[in-house]
């Protein structure tokens, strides 16, 4: 059955115990950090860094909020880097049936990086400048196909992560909305229907990060992907 | 500020090709993810207790069983009442505790008035720490205070603890600290 994840920001307390559990589990390596004035740190994803704790204060009618936002792949329904990654070679992204987690391959490293970072609506996929391969958080597939949470929801010590079914997520997701609204009128949902790692952010999503949810503007196809496509280059 | 589904399909430039062009370019074919092999088939699990602080959350340690006897993985204990599987970001990296090559391989010595520190082996620090212990310890025991009582004391040296023993260990760090005589007993111990 496909999975998904929520992830209550009302909840998150920025220990950042889900950012380290993920190197832990997946032996990635440390990245130098300077202090640059904020706890987030790294200062930003990286292929190494492949879920991040973004800091945000911001100013609300002359009160300082600090926001918190653990940071991943949104695994979505339909990817939009599968779609540009494919155009390239059709084996650099995949989507596992079982789990509907979207899952790079080393393949990736004969793709349009640039191009599949851009298609992503959360800029999420990182390039590693040595192998040319990208990377990002792959739902933790070797856990789940064994039975175990992924490393981030099992670490979270608030409960503001969980994992389990797609229709036990999104009756959970509606819950804790409806919860969070009492105390924030603005909470809402980020791309509930769209994507399997759904945040309930307590006020507006782009406070916390400039692409936290889908934008609302439309991104347009780039020159490449619309030949290969009118063309029927792309190997279906 | 929900982005409806129509929306969102606008916005990934590769589903919206698909719609627009019925199917030209997307993949629909069945792609199996290819699994991980599961390092963990392959461990012991052993529970053990976080040294980090006094909440004492429990950790499932794997060793790896190919004869390297290794921990290659450490986890919050789902089974444990304490944190039911969960750790803190200290928690979390507690597996470098065990096996981490940026930490000093051997102890490290800097001998009295040098600006450098230089690797030597345990036997050599042991029976250094131990050979000073005693000199000191010897130099200013008391057997007896300004009042004649017999107190058996050496003010001379303290000890801070340390913040990664447990309860257990404190009690015979400490005893072995009595033993020598010492009265300055401070410690850390969290769980």
């Amino acid at each position: 059955m496909a999975k998904k994840f929520l992830v209550d920001l009302t909840r998150c307390t920025a220990c950042r115990g889900c950012q380290v559990a993920c190197k832990q589990w997946k032996k990635l390596p440390a990245e130098a950090t300077v202090n640059w004035g904020s706890h987030q740190n790294p200062k930003d994803l990286s292929f190494n860094t492949l879920r991040l704790v973004r800091f945000e204060e911001i100013v609300n009618d002359g009160k300082v909020d600090w926001l918190f936002f653990p940071e991943q792949c949104r695994h979505c329904y339909e990817p939009p880097c599968l779609g540009q990654a494919e155009l390239d070679d059709e084996r650099a992204v995949i989507q596992d049936e079982a789990t509907g987690a979207v899952i790079f391959t080393e393949y990736t490293k004969n793709v349009d990086a640039e191009g599949v970072r851009e298609a992503c609506p959360y800029d999420i996929p990182r390039k590693d400048p040595v192998t040319g391969q990208l990377s990002k958080c792959d739902m933790c597939i070797d856990r789940i196909q064994n039975g175990m949470k992924p490393a981030c929801v099992l670490s979270c010590p608030t409960g503001a992560m969980s994992f389990g079914e797609e229709e036990e997520i999104d009756a959970l997701a509606q819950e804790r909305l409806a919860a969070a609204q009492k105390r924030y009128p603005e909470a809402v949902l980020g791309d509930p229907e769209d994507v399997r790692v759904v945040y309930l952010f307590q006020q507006d999503p782009t406070k916390y990060f400039e692409k936290a949810i889908a934008s609302a503007s439309p991104t347009m196809m780039n020159r490449k992907q619309m030949f290969a496509r009118l063309l029927g280059t792309t190997k279906a | 500020m929900t982005v409806s589904r129509r929306q969102f399909l606008k916005l990934s430039a590769g589903a919206a090709t698909a719609t627009a062009f019925g199917g030209l370019g997307i993949s629909l074919k069945p792609t199996v993810a290819k699994a991980e092999l599961q390092k963990l088939k392959w461990a012991k699990q052993t529970t053990s207790v976080c040294c980090y602080c006094a909440v004492g959350c429990g950790l499932i340690v794997h060793t790896a069983k190919d004869g390297a006897g290794r921990a290659i993985n450490v986890e919050g204990d789902p089974d444990h009442p304490i944190n039911e599987g969960s750790l803190c970001a200290k928690g979390a990296s507690i597996w470098q505790l065990a096996e981490n090559a940026n930490r000093p391989q051997t102890p490290l010595y800097r001998a009295p008035n040098s600006t450098e520190w230089k690797p030597v082996s345990w036997d050599w620090a042991l029976t250094e720490i131990a050979k000073r212990v005693k000199k000191t310890r010897d130099k200013s025991f008391q057997l007896k205070n300004e009042k004649g009582e017999q107190v058996n004391r050496t003010e001379a040296i303290a000890s801070a603890g340390s913040a990664a023993m447990d309860n257990e260990e404190c009690w015979a760090y400490q005893s072995l600290l009595r033993s020598l005589g010492l009265v300055y007993i401070e410690h850390q111990a969290r769980i």
